[in-house]
């Protein structure tokens, strides 16, 4: 074990779980004989490492190295075992004519696995036109519509579908951002030229959501004279947003006019059909499962907000047959998605139960809570009472109180009641199950 | 910033019908693959204790892992969040503290896609679904929709019982049935709570020399509860 194991030991027993593991635990470290450089992943970590623990840290070692360790430095960043290289000499550089550009381009999000529907037609028309012939048939090209409806696939779609068709063409595609702090990085390090040429000297540039860049103006700046430099020499701009260019607030209006000089295009949310066959692709394509056509449209019918809760009730039920190893039938698709589809995700509360409880028996809450001891209401008050034990976390003397201020003795003599009934009488037993039901889905 | 010390492991936790999610966080700390897990329950279903336990079990296999307990927000900053989707695992806690906090809600957004772009493992805890989170920025909305989200379930009273009984035992305490029932009877309810009393007992029983015996708890709950 070297010191700094022991260190992290002593710490982790010392401090709280969540104090260690948010300060110390995304440490990396470098050990030498009479040093240890430790790496917090940004600025702010540094900082507070700095602040509240570097002294310890310190001593500590000190301590446990008999003296050899005598200093810890901080720095940004992963351990020296864990950085890259830097492989890229100056000189090197230079001898290209275009740096070399990483396209970010995700090679699942392709025009065939994209599922058309009424809803996004026209925009996958375009799409695959320009994918053919970029920076002359649309440019730029606006795709907008609403959340996890498949904006940044289309895009990604366009700009594979042209390196497939010129493999030596640049493609670039940037969440807005992601331009912003490239920028940013840019002018801390003095390269902005190098900034410049990158995104000025690719055939096609893909900003995802560029709403994003309200109210940051120099990128904005930025960001208008790259789009000059690619529109005159036409080449390929795409670009995405939540809302129509004209819409976007926080930006130049400049910027906001030639964004929308080419085809503007919206998304809209797919249609039951649309969604069902969007699920039966997603099972295919993420797991190699075939949905029943049933269980397809449960889902449709039920999740229709957008496609990313579409996948994520498709990932769940996946999950639930991989645990159990059952079948994906209507029923256990049901059984799985309960908790997401519940009309309420809340937590349960006593005075919920006691409104539930109220309700389904046609009488007052204020008569749950009254010192009234005839059976039409004792009896429900019971019910509730066992349902408040069963479903929160509240101790038996806090329910017994939300009880008018009944003792805890009542609760457990309440709660043994209805156990008892449940197995004797069938009426109860149904009561029981169905406000059970209605409380938890 | 203080905390209970739990000592939480992955193997220390009581699964009761959380097996499913035990098991899939568990994966999340061995491999980098891009898993995302939404775990939500009412306070004490264990959601603070499967965070850092799993963020101790990535560690010990050799995994760099960032915890942000983001109940902590006020006293942070969402700088704190730069670059760590370089870890293998990144563990948001509470994340329906930050809800309607628009610089956290943005940064948080960022972050999901660049975990997403990174293959990072990520886990996040609410204590309500995804979908009624009041966060007000759609975007980040339907990411956190895009995963498996696990409901997680209080342990129920006979399994709290035997985890009283188990944690006494650890603790060298001998603690009966007839005691245990009389806590969770009187007492808060919460896994945590009850762990926190356990403690108390231990150290109240090892100065007074005393049994645990239910007039002892007794005087010790009655002190607890005073304001």
């Amino acid at each position: 074990m070297t010191p700094w194991n022991r260190c992290i030991e002593h710490l982790e027993n010392t401090l709280s779980d969540q104090e260690f593991n948010t300060w110390i635990r995304p440490l990396q470290v470098d050990e030498e004989a009479t040093e240890v450089m430790l790496f917090a992943p940004n600025k702010f970590v540094l900082d507070w490492v700095k602040n509240h623990y570097q002294e310890q840290i310190t001593l500590l070692l000190e301590q446990l190295s008999n003296g050899q360790i005598t200093r810890v430095s901080l720095g940004i960043g992963g351990s020296r075992r864990q950085n890259e290289p830097e492989t890229t000499p100056a000189k090197e550089s230079r001898t290209r004519i275009r740096p070399q550009v990483k396209s970010n381009l995700n090679p699942d999000f392709v025009f065939d696995t994209f599922v058309e529907g009424k809803s996004n037609q026209l925009a996958r028309a375009a799409s695959v036109q320009i994918g053919g012939n970029p920076g002359r048939a649309y440019n730029p090209l606006f795709i907008y519509g609403g959340v996890g409806l498949g904006k940044t696939h289309l895009m990604h779609a366009i700009g594979n579908s042209i390196l497939n068709n010129n493999p030596s063409a640049t493609v670039l595609y940037k969440h807005s951002e992601g331009f912003v702090a490239a920028m940013v990085r840019a002018l801390q390090h003095n390269k902005i030229d190098e900034f410049k040429r990158e995104y000025r000297s690719v055939n096609a540039l893909l900003i995802d959501d560029v709403q994003f860049f309200a109210g940051k103006e120099r990128s904005q700046e930025e960001f208008f004279h790259t789009f000059n430099a690619l529109f005159e020499s036409k080449q390929q701009i795409i670009l995405t947003s939540d809302r129509f260019p004209k819409e976007v607030t926080g930006l130049e209006e400049r910027l906001r006019s030639r964004f929308g000089w080419g085809l503007t295009v919206a998304i809209e949310p797919p249609d039951l059909e649309t969604r069902v066959a969007i699920i039966k692709s997603k099972a295919v394509q993420l797991f190699g499962v075939d949905f029943p056509n049933e269980v397809a449209f449960f889902i449709g019918n039920r999740v229709r907000s957008n496609i990313r809760e579409l996948e994520g009730a498709l990932r769940r039920i996946v999950a639930n047959a991989e645990f159990t190893g059952r079948p994906i039938t209507l029923e256990f698709a049901k059984e799985a998605l309960r908790d997401m589809l519940a009309a309420q995700d809340k937590l349960v509360t006593i005075e919920n139960i006691q409104k539930t409880v109220a309700e389904y028996y046609k009488i007052r809450t204020s008569e749950l809570l009254s010192s009234t001891r005839s059976r039409t209401i004792a009896r429900p008050r019971q019910i509730a009472m066992s349902l408040a034990k069963e479903l929160t976390n509240h101790s038996l003397p806090e329910i017994g109180n939300a009880f008018g201020g009944r003792d805890h003795t009542t609760v457990l003599y309440a709660t043994r009641k209805i156990a008892e009934l449940k197995e004797s009488d069938h009426r109860i037993e149904e009561d029981y199950g169905n406000l059970f039901r209605t409380l938890t889905s | 910033m203080l905390g209970p010390k739990q000592n939480a492991t992955l193997d220390n936790f009581i699964p009761g019908e959380n097996s499913q999610a035990l098991s899939e966080i568990t994966a999340c700390t061995r491999e980098k693959q891009g898993s995302y897990l939404y775990l939500w329950g009412p306070g004490s279903s264990g959601k603070s204790h499967l965070m850092t336990a799993a963020a101790k079990a990535a560690n010990e296999n050799s995994h760099a892992v960032a915890y942000v307990p983001l109940a902590q927000a006020a006293e942070l900053s969402p700088e704190m969040l730069a670059n760590i989707e370089q870890m293998e695992l990144v563990c948001l806690d509470d994340i329906h503290t930050i809800a309607g906090n628009s610089n956290w809600e943005e940064a948080l957004f960022h972050l999901f896609n660049h975990a997403r772009e990174q293959a990072t493992n990520l886990i996040i805890s609410a204590n309500c679904g995804p979908s009624s989170l009041q966060i007000a920025l759609p975007d980040l909305v339907s990411r956190l929709a895009s995963g498996v989200s696990y409901r997680l379930i209080p342990l129920d009273d006979e399994t709290k019982l035997y985890l009283l009984v188990d944690h006494a035992n650890k603790r060298g305490m001998k603690l009966t049935p007839e005691s245990a029932n009389y806590i969770l009877n009187n007492f808060s309810r919460d896994t945590e709570s009850l762990l926190a009393l356990l403690e108390q007992l231990d150290r109240a029983s090892l100065a007074a020399q005393r049994k645990l015996t239910i007039p002892f708890i007794r005087s010790l709950i009655e002190q607890t509860n005073q304001p």
